[in-house]
């Protein structure tokens, strides 16, 4: 069994090893060093935190300890939830939509062994990145607490045994969803996802009530505030025996400190013959079922004989084409739905925090600090527009997938059908951006000032941001991709993100001494000098160049990519 | 009503067409045969303009593909050798977006499509959603598609995979009454019976370069075999290559 097992997993395994060739090596170079780079800034970045976190609540009196425990208690439930999600996703994924199923199935293994070949894989996915970013915060408890060299492997071992616990239990939930959901509405598991991980995040975040923490009159009831967690660390639940693992092994209590880790890894063998046993009866039936067409969600809706696409009516013909194809391709496919959910969800907890942002208990006065986060708001509206941009937008071009070839064969040049895709997302993205902004600077209760720099400064940002997701989604596509919204973790996503980001900070840099000075003189009644005058002009003219460059030079870059092609 | 001068395909690592020249007139079918690999496929996705030639040129209906690439698309139905398509959308929807593409008028698109649909035998599925399709019904789909805006150029990379005998037949025989109607067609086989059968003239391409064309007589005194069948012209002719 394991030897065939093995086998099933070699193609994926030699084409990483064949990957690393040197044929193949130079054109990954550039990734891997960008993707390097930056995993190590994270993870620096991860244990820089940590420590000077868990340096700070050593100093705490009588509370620290308990702060520092509760704290890996919060991060262990935290990855485990995770991992819950990205075990689900990928495990739906691995064995039951990926395009190689046909030849799995063809070939002539057990089911239990297909299965576990798809999990196996299926289980590194979801948590290298869980395990590797656990590294850090470990290493930063093991050095604040002196803890012995032991505590490393035994850490180790219990974040991959939560990895196991989470995938094997995400498996069985899957297996079995599969085979009780009708068949053809089987991605709906997609969709009860999506709904479910919105509804998860909007509650987490109601419970935490983050917003306490800057109202010095919580910092009373810390005690109440630490009992009310007692409820997390449930002696039956497997995220206790993993904080219990990690909390004894630093005070150098082996024996008990293993006792859990061993019932951790129990748990985990019974959870797995479980899901294998439920594998051999269930995942051929379930696999089979897939197969059938996905039935459609929604039926179309008609009003007097008119349909939606009658409110596109505005646009050329293959403008409307293409906004037509787009949207129906996106809500026709239920695996990009869980995102945007999650993005409702995301707008909602973030209109919801400006809303309870208490500024009049603030010692600073309440209209600068109104103010201030009006400004910072900008800058965070941005980066959310930013990852929206990442998710829905780079991988705009890409989603095209092996069909690209109905464009290239079009007659519309490739000019044409960048700038409609620019515009598909450029008009919806900035109508849900000057939203978010006009919302959110009225819950603050901003100044007329700040309200209109706010509006204008995102009125620029926005097809800045789409301009160099659609031009840099053109010069870095993937046509290939099984799934082409993985592409924001590409190469070319990564590049798109790191310079959004680092446009988002230029322009708020260039804006932040104008205003400023604008602000501090309206306060006191101050008059500007000819040299302040020059260099709020040129401040607000270079982040205006910026955004006007943001969006035509990688709009051409893509272009010619594309026609390269 | 197709000139191919001096074409050139240089992948760097490979030398997919090499100096390629011929002409198809208005009205004639033209077979491309030629062994895997040989650069069939590379021509015709110049020819349709979605790769870039490294030299030469191609005249459509007189128009510069490289020049005028949008104006040559117009006149040209396209067909792939493999279908894939937007899988989220039904057949008929698909239809309409290429209409759109084309420009087909909105009152000859109901009709046409209808019509076409039908001709393909793909009617009762027209608002099933594409991915619930077969490989063969993929196929007649993209065909009916291509010849939606009525072009006067069809470029046809192997036409009849994962067509049913029937299918194949109804093929054929709308492509033999396309260039009655004066409809250049290029299309590109390995089924040697096919191109014997429909086509006026066949070329024969080997490592990218064109080895004989004209009639089946005709090649068959270029391979100096007789009156032998296609199949055994086409392999002397590669074998001597």
């Amino acid at each position: 069994m394991q030897s065939k097992v093995w086998t099933l997993l070699s193609p994926r395994l030699l084409s990483a090893r064949n990957s690393l060739r040197p044929d193949a090596r130079h054109r990954n170079r550039a990734r891997l060093v960008l993707f390097g780079l930056i995993g190590l800034v994270f993870w620096a970045g991860a244990f820089a935190i940590f420590y000077r976190v868990l340096r700070y609540f050593q100093n705490v009196e009588d509370f620290g300890d308990i702060l520092a425990m509760k704290l890996l208690s919060m991060m262990v439930i935290t990855f485990f939830t995770l991992l819950l999600f990205s075990s689900i996703i990928n495990s739906l994924s691995h064995m039951y939509l990926s395009r190689d199923l046909s030849l799995l199935h063809s070939l002539p293994v057990g089911v239990r062994d297909a299965f576990l070949s798809r999990w196996l894989g299926s289980t590194f996915d979801s948590s290298w990145m869980v395990v590797a970013f656990s590294l850090p915060v470990f290493l930063s408890y093991g050095l604040v607490y002196q803890a012995g060299p032991a505590f490393y492997p035994i850490a180790l071992c219990a974040i991959v045994c939560l990895c196991l616990l989470a995938s094997a239990a995400s498996s069985l939930l899957v297996l079995l969803g599969a085979a009780i959901l009708p068949a053809g509405k089987i991605r709906t598991l997609f969709v009860i996802l999506g709904v479910g991980l919105a509804l998860l995040l909007v509650l987490v975040l109601r419970l935490i009530r983050p917003e306490q923490l800057v109202n010095p009159d919580s910092f009373a009831s810390v005690v109440l505030y630490l009992n009310s967690m007692q409820a997390l660390d449930w002696p039956l639940l497997p995220t206790t025996w993993i904080t219990d693992t990690v909390r004894l092994a630093l005070k150098k209590e082996w024996g008990p400190s293993l006792f859990n880790l061993a019932l951790s890894a129990s748990c985990f063998f019974s959870l797995m013959f479980i899901t294998q046993t439920a594998a051999g009866i269930l995942y051929f039936r379930g696999f089979s079922r897939a197969q059938t067409t996905a039935k459609r969600l929604f039926t179309p809706v008609k009003f007097h004989g008119y349909s939606w696409e009658t409110l596109l009516n505005f646009l050329s013909r293959p403008a409307k084409a293409f906004a037509v194809k787009e949207i129906r391709s996106f809500f026709r496919d239920s695996t990009q739905w869980p995102q945007l959910f999650l993005i409702c969800a995301l707008i909602i907890v973030y209109l919801y925090n400006f809303s309870v942002l208490p500024l009049d208990k603030s010692p600073m006065k309440t209209i600068y600090l109104q103010n201030v986060f009006s400004f910072l708001n900008v800058g965070l509206a941005a980066f959310v527009l930013s990852a929206i941009a990442a998710r829905f937008v780079f991988p705009a071009v890409s989603m095209e997938g092996e069909a690209f070839w109905i464009i290239q064969s079009a007659p519309v040049s490739m000019k044409t059908f960048l700038w409609i895709k620019f515009f598909l997302y450029y008009i919806p993205l900035l109508i849900l951006s000057e939203l978010l902004i006009i919302a959110s600077n009225f819950l603050l209760g901003v100044t007329p000032f700040m309200m209109f720099l706010s509006t204008v400064t995102i009125f620029f940002l926005v097809p800045a941001i789409v301009g160099l997701a659609v031009g840099l989604g053109a010069r870095y596509p993937n046509f290939k991709s099984e799934n082409p919204a993985l592409s924001a973790t590409s190469f070319g996503g990564v590049l798109f993100m790191l310079l959004s980001f680092g446009l988002i900070a230029l322009v708020i840099m260039l804006e932040a001494g104008p205003v400023y000075r604008i602000f501090m003189s309206r306060m006191h009644g101050h008059v500007f000098s000819l040299p302040q005058i020059l260099w709020f002009v040129l401040s607000f003219c270079l982040a205006l160049f910026l955004c006007v460059f943001a969006v035509f030079y990688p709009m051409t870059l893509g272009e010619k990519n594309l026609l390269k092609r | 009503m197709i000139k191919l001068i001096n074409l050139t395909k240089d992948f760097k690592t490979t030398l997919a067409v090499n100096r390629l020249n011929l002409e198809v007139a208005a009205g004639e079918i033209y077979g491309f045969i030629g062994p895997n690999g040989a650069g069939k496929t590379t021509t015709i996705r110049m020819m349709g303009g979605i790769i870039e030639p490294t030299d030469g040129k191609i005249l459509i209906g007189g128009i510069d593909v490289s020049r005028d690439p949008v104006g040559a698309k117009k006149i040209i139905g396209f067909v792939p050798d493999r279908p894939f398509l937007y899988e989220k959308l039904t057949g008929m929807e698909f239809m309409k977006f290429i209409a759109d593409l084309y420009r087909v008028d909105p009152g000859v698109f109901s009709r046409r499509a209808v019509e076409l649909l039908d001709q393909f035998a793909l009617r009762q599925w027209k608002d099933e959603i594409i991915e619930a399709y077969s490989h063969g019904m993929k196929q007649r789909l993209i065909i009916a598609a291509a010849l939606l805006h009525d072009p006067r150029v069809m470029v046809i990379d192997e036409p009849m995979v994962g067509l049913d005998p029937e299918a194949v037949r109804m093929v054929r025989d709308i492509l033999k009454a396309l260039a009655s109607q004066n409809v250049t067609v290029f299309v590109s086989t390995h089924t040697l019976s096919l191109a014997e059968d429909l086509c006026d003239r066949i070329g024969v391409i080997h490592k990218g370069t064109l080895l004989a064309q004209g009639t089946v007589a005709e090649l068959n005194l270029a391979a100096k075999t007789g009156e032998a069948r296609l199949e055994e012209v086409f392999l002397t002719l590669v074998r001597e290559a």
